[in-house]
């Protein structure tokens, strides 16, 4: 045996402990903090209720392409830096999400039914003449 | 034991710490949003107050619970029954019993413009089965024979068919969640949300900064732009829907076809109109969970839809029922009712040009 | 490194254990509370802190490294490979410098290295979705491997207090 270690937790232990939880609370300090307010404007991906990926777009260097798949049905998407984002090309029967075309502002998203996957974006600047709901 | 309990307690202290990191929404707005798929199109409930997450999935839950009782394809559905009825009647239970009722008052209302027995037609255009096709003349004129409210016979809780009538709800049904989903607004004391489902939007109270919320209209000529609008509404506790062929339609020999058909003739409507928005006040007093405004801004909405720009003004002014309009024509007009013209903002970039009607 | 023959098969015998700890994390799965692909409870690092104190870091490290392929093949997922790789091999490099800080304890060992395990995860979640997004979830992970790190800290400690009078304690 190389080395035998203590089996009984002591104070030492209690300052790993708390090394940890300083870690914890100054990451959730520094991530969790600059969300308040609106942030910035994100894709936020949902696939079958599950949230898949979330794509901050002011970080984006140039068009980002990405692949979603549920339900059998593949998505490919692209989505620009400070906002753009579309359902490029779908093998869903319905092509509601390419039909959507381009969301660029919070509160929008694309949506597909058959494969159950939604894009929606949060965040941005606060336009207070933009819609808070759209219909038709 | 001890240090073990020491440590334990530390890790607790610790845990406790970081679960503070958690509450990370803005505790000056008890805000819930969540986005459900239902009845075959994206609902979002956005509401305020203290119980706005238990209003979300409650709403959730009755959306849900109605998509099982009234929905066509899932052959377990009150709806099911009574279309595999063979001609027999059934009884159908108190709620989808006065849906019915609601759905003849409208089809009498609007001359058949409104029609829950189209469903066979619609089936056979194949907007039921994703698979479009044009039926032929042949084909349409023998479903018309089955199309029209005098082949749905009701008593109150017990319902028959013609047999070979097949009805289809999908144009109230939102409409009717709408009403119910108020009901429960009402029962949660939520001060103010955003309720959308689908071409459905209820409007309950105002913005958190006292001003209306304001409602956009899709731009039907730029169906495939998201931040493309025919004019914004702002509203306060008001029902808006919007019927439009841009919604639903598919391509065939070079023509297009949507998805509202018109009852008489079993072709998409042809009527000059692009989209349609009924608009009408949601007074808290009268939200009760029946049938009431939203179903009726639901069945008007395609019905006018289908009864083109005169005839849907002349039934605004025959005032049966209080509402406005917004009307999106093929044209490049956006007409608006006098009763919202002051509630209506029109889009400078939409290139429409604007009239209002009394 | 030349093994003999008795530490062989206990190397063996521990990288069977860690596999199925592995798989045994299936039916526990974080992923529900914390939706990134890849991110588990690491139950399998029980077998590295014991693997730690009696065979020493040389032999832990080619059972975590054995460990890490084998269940990648077996779950046919490549992609997987890098999460457990990432974790696995930061919850190693933690321990080992905590282990030789003779003071701590197992459970001061085994927090640390659970909450290494998770950075790890989380790095190979940041390097696979190309996207800072899952740093959202690194609070919720560190706090969370203060109690997987307890726990594993408890079962290693009964380990070692059940095998303390079997020969295998002695070399």
């Amino acid at each position: 045996m190389k080395s035998s270690p203590k089996l009984r937790p002591c104070l030492w232990d209690a300052l790993v402990v708390l090394l940890v939880a300083a870690l914890a609370a100054a990451c959730a300090l520094a991530v969790w903090g600059g969300h308040s307010g609106s942030g910035p404007l994100t894709a936020v991906v949902t696939v079958d209720g599950a949230e898949a990926e979330r794509v901050e777009l002011d970080r984006l260097k140039g068009t980002a392409e990405r692949t979603y798949s549920g339900g059998g049905y593949t998505l490919r998407v692209s989505m620009e830096p400070h906002g753009g984002v579309r359902v490029e090309e779908a093998d869903c029967p319905t092509q509601d999400c390419v039909h959507t075309g381009t969301i660029t502002r919070a509160g929008q998203s694309i949506v597909c039914l058959p494969a159950r996957i939604i894009i929606r974006l949060e965040g941005g600047p606060v336009d207070k003449d933009a819609p808070d709901v759209v219909i038709g | 034991m001890k240090r073990f309990a020491a440590a334990a307690l530390a890790a607790l202290m610790a845990a406790g710490l970081s679960g503070c990191g958690w509450q990370t929404v803005d505790p000056d707005e008890a805000r819930e949003s969540i986005q459900v798929i239902a009845m075959d199109t994206v609902m979002i409930f956005t509401t305020y107050g203290e119980k706005s997450t238990h209003a979300d999935y409650l709403s959730e839950d009755e959306v849900r619970r109605l998509e099982s009782l009234l929905s066509r394809t899932d052959s377990e559905s009150v709806v099911s029954q009574l279309n595999n009825a063979g001609g027999l009647g059934i009884s159908v239970g108190e709620e989808v019993g006065g849906l019915l009722a609601a759905a003849e008052e409208y089809s009498l209302a609007t001359g058949g413009a409104f029609d829950i027995t189209i469903a066979p037609v619609v089936s056979a255009w194949g907007f039921t089965e994703e698979e479009n096709r044009v039926p032929s003349q042949e084909e349409l004129d023998g479903l018309l024979a089955l199309v029209g409210p005098e082949h749905v016979t009701l008593d109150a809780d017990a319902a028959a068919l013609t047999p070979g009538t097949q009805i289809d709800l999908g144009g109230i049904a939102k409409g009717y969640a709408s009403d119910r989903v108020a009901e429960i607004l009402k029962e949660n004391n939520i001060p103010r949300a955003t309720i959308s489902l689908g071409g459905n939007v209820l409007a309950w109270g105002d913005r958190p900064d006292g001003t209306p919320w304001r409602v956009g209209i899709q731009d039907p000529q730029n169906a495939d732009r998201a931040d493309a609008y025919a004019g914004m509404l702002k509203l306060e506790n008001a029902f808006a829907v919007t019927s439009g062929g841009y919604q639903r339609f598919f391509e065939a020999d070079g023509r297009t076809y949507h998805h509202i058909i018109d009852p008489a003739t079993g072709y998409p409507a042809d009527s000059g109109l692009t989209s349609v928005t009924v608009v009408a006040d949601c007074d808290w007093d009268e939200v009760d969970g029946r049938p009431g405004v939203g179903t009726m801004c639901d069945a008007l909405s395609t019905a006018l839809f289908v009864m083109g720009e005169e005839k849907a003004l002349d039934f605004w002014r025959s005032g049966v029922y209080d509402f406005d309009l917004v009307l999106v024509t093929e044209d490049g007009r956006v007409v608006v009712t006098d009763g919202i013209a002051n509630e209506f903002e029109a889009s400078e970039e939409s290139g429409y040009s604007y009239e209002v009607v009394s | 490194m030349k093994l003999t023959t008795k530490q062989l098969t206990l190397c063996a015998v521990l990288t069977a254990m860690a596999l199925a700890l592995s798989y045994l994390e299936n039916f526990f799965p974080l992923s529900l509370a914390i939706p990134i692909p890849g991110v588990k409870l690491g139950l399998a690092n029980i077998v590295t802190v014991f693997a730690l104190y009696v065979l020493g870091p040389g032999q832990a490290m080619l059972i975590l490294l054995a460990r890490c392929l084998l269940g990648a093949v077996f779950a046919g997922n490549m992609n997987a490979l890098i999460f457990s790789l990432l974790g696995g091999v930061s919850a190693m490099l933690v321990m080992i410098g905590l282990s030789r800080w003779r003071r701590l304890s197992v459970y001061g060992v085994s927090v640390g290295g659970a909450a290494a395990h998770n950075c790890g995860q989380v790095a190979a979640a940041v390097l696979t979705l190309g996207n800072t997004a899952p740093l959202y979830y690194l609070p919720i992970l560190l706090g969370v491997s203060l109690f997987t790190g307890a726990l594993t800290g408890l079962v290693t400690a009964c380990l070692f207090r059940a095998l303390a009078h079997t020969n295998l304690m002695r070399e």
